[in-house]
């Protein structure tokens, strides 16, 4: 991989891990349109995903800096007290049950999942699942605010009708959870996938992707963590692959810091419809290229 | 009662995972790894002691919960 390409995946991976378009599956999908000769499958592409994805937890670290801080102080005043005071001690244990779902099902289908379907061809399918999936997240939600604010007069207002992070209920913070295992297939959102949960669950749009991002941290370090010891024993072009890894912390906290003013008043819809465009044209592409 | 019988079972349930996660780490356990020749799981590993202290944070509010 050229120093080119590995700053451009970082900055796609950096973008895309937030936006509700699935970075796995543009990371599948554009070096297999660009014809790119790297495999991602390689063991040697690991280590670079690894940095990529380091970069991007420690945006969103720097992002919540401050709600991190007061969440983990929450997790063990709430553990070793064995009871719920306050809200940021509801959220730390809510985040702790999302996060087991996710894990259990990461851990035990990743690789799997990963080798079942990491094909260019599945990852447009999927893509477009992926655009489905947002627009009816979207039709749902819709219903609901005719429902629960149908005299608002604006969007912000009827934002304002839905609950925050820490009042989702304990079994929607399990759902949302494991819905981000559907991430594993290239094309499918984690961030998409969890907000849309979080909409279902009555969260405002701008608290579901807070909780999505606040969901997505741990995990998305632990993976990183994990892979360091193969990273550290591998003879990769680390000043590279560092590079690029900045590149895509720098991009992720661009992303969320426009993704949190998006969603004040913003949908899902546009994402969706990216999606299913793409994947189409990708599928399109990919059956007709030389 | 129903809560001490509660915090009881996820007692049991943090002391098998931790079984569990020891046994992944040795690489005793084979079940649903990527790389069966690997020494150590320690993916599998961290996650069952994870697991491990979920149960038990449980068990302290199934515990508290009978006390309050």
């Amino acid at each position: 991989m050229s120093l080119a390409q590995a700053l451009f995946m970082g900055l796609l991976q950096g973008a895309t891990e937030l936006f509700p378009v699935s970075s796995l599956g543009h990371a599948v999908l554009i070096p297999s349109l660009l014809h790119w000769s790297f495999k991602q499958s390689d063991p040697s592409f690991v280590p670079f995903l690894v940095l990529l994805h380091l970069g991007t937890a420690g945006a969103l670290f720097f992002v919540y800096r401050t709600q991190w801080v007061e969440i983990i102080k929450s997790f063990f005043t709430a553990a070793l007290r064995g009871r719920i005071e306050k809200p940021s001690e509801r959220l730390a244990m809510l985040l702790l049950v999302g996060t087991i779902p996710a894990g259990i099902l990461g851990v035990f289908l990743e690789h799997q999942l990963k080798s079942l379907f990491a094909s260019p061809f599945a990852a447009a399918i999927f893509l477009i699942v992926n655009g489905l999936l947002m627009l009816g997240f979207e039709t749902l939600r819709r219903r609901a605010e005719a429902r629960v604010a149908p005299t608002a007069r604006s969007r912000v207002e009827q934002e304002e009708s839905f609950a925050a992070a820490e009042q989702i209920s304990f079994k929607a913070a399990a759902l949302v959870g494991a819905c981000q295992a559907l991430a594993l297939l290239p094309g499918i959102s984690r961030s998409g996938v969890t907000i849309g949960g979080g909409l279902l669950s009555g969260l405002r749009h701008q608290e579901a992707a807070r909780f999505s991002f606040l969901l997505a941290t741990p995990i998305i370090a632990a993976a990183g963590v994990l892979e360091i010891p193969q990273l550290l024993s591998s003879s990769v072009p680390l000043a590279e692959y560092v590079a690029a890894a900045v590149l895509a912390g720098l991009a992720a906290y661009l992303s969320a810091r426009f993704l949190l003013r998006y969603f004040r008043s913003g949908r899902l819809d546009p994402y969706g419809w990216y999606c299913a465009a793409a994947g189409v044209i990708s599928l399109a592409l990919l059956t007709f290229r030389p | 009662m129903k809560g001490n019988n509660l915090a009881v079972a996820l007692v049991v349930l943090a002391v098998v995972f931790l079984l569990l996660a020891g046994l992944y780490y040795e690489g005793v356990l084979q079940i649903f790894v990527s790389d069966p020749h690997a020494k150590h799981h320690t993916t599998h590993a961290i996650l069952f002691g994870v697991l491990a202290i979920a149960s038990l944070i449980g068990a302290n509010f199934a515990r508290a919960k009978r006390a309050a």
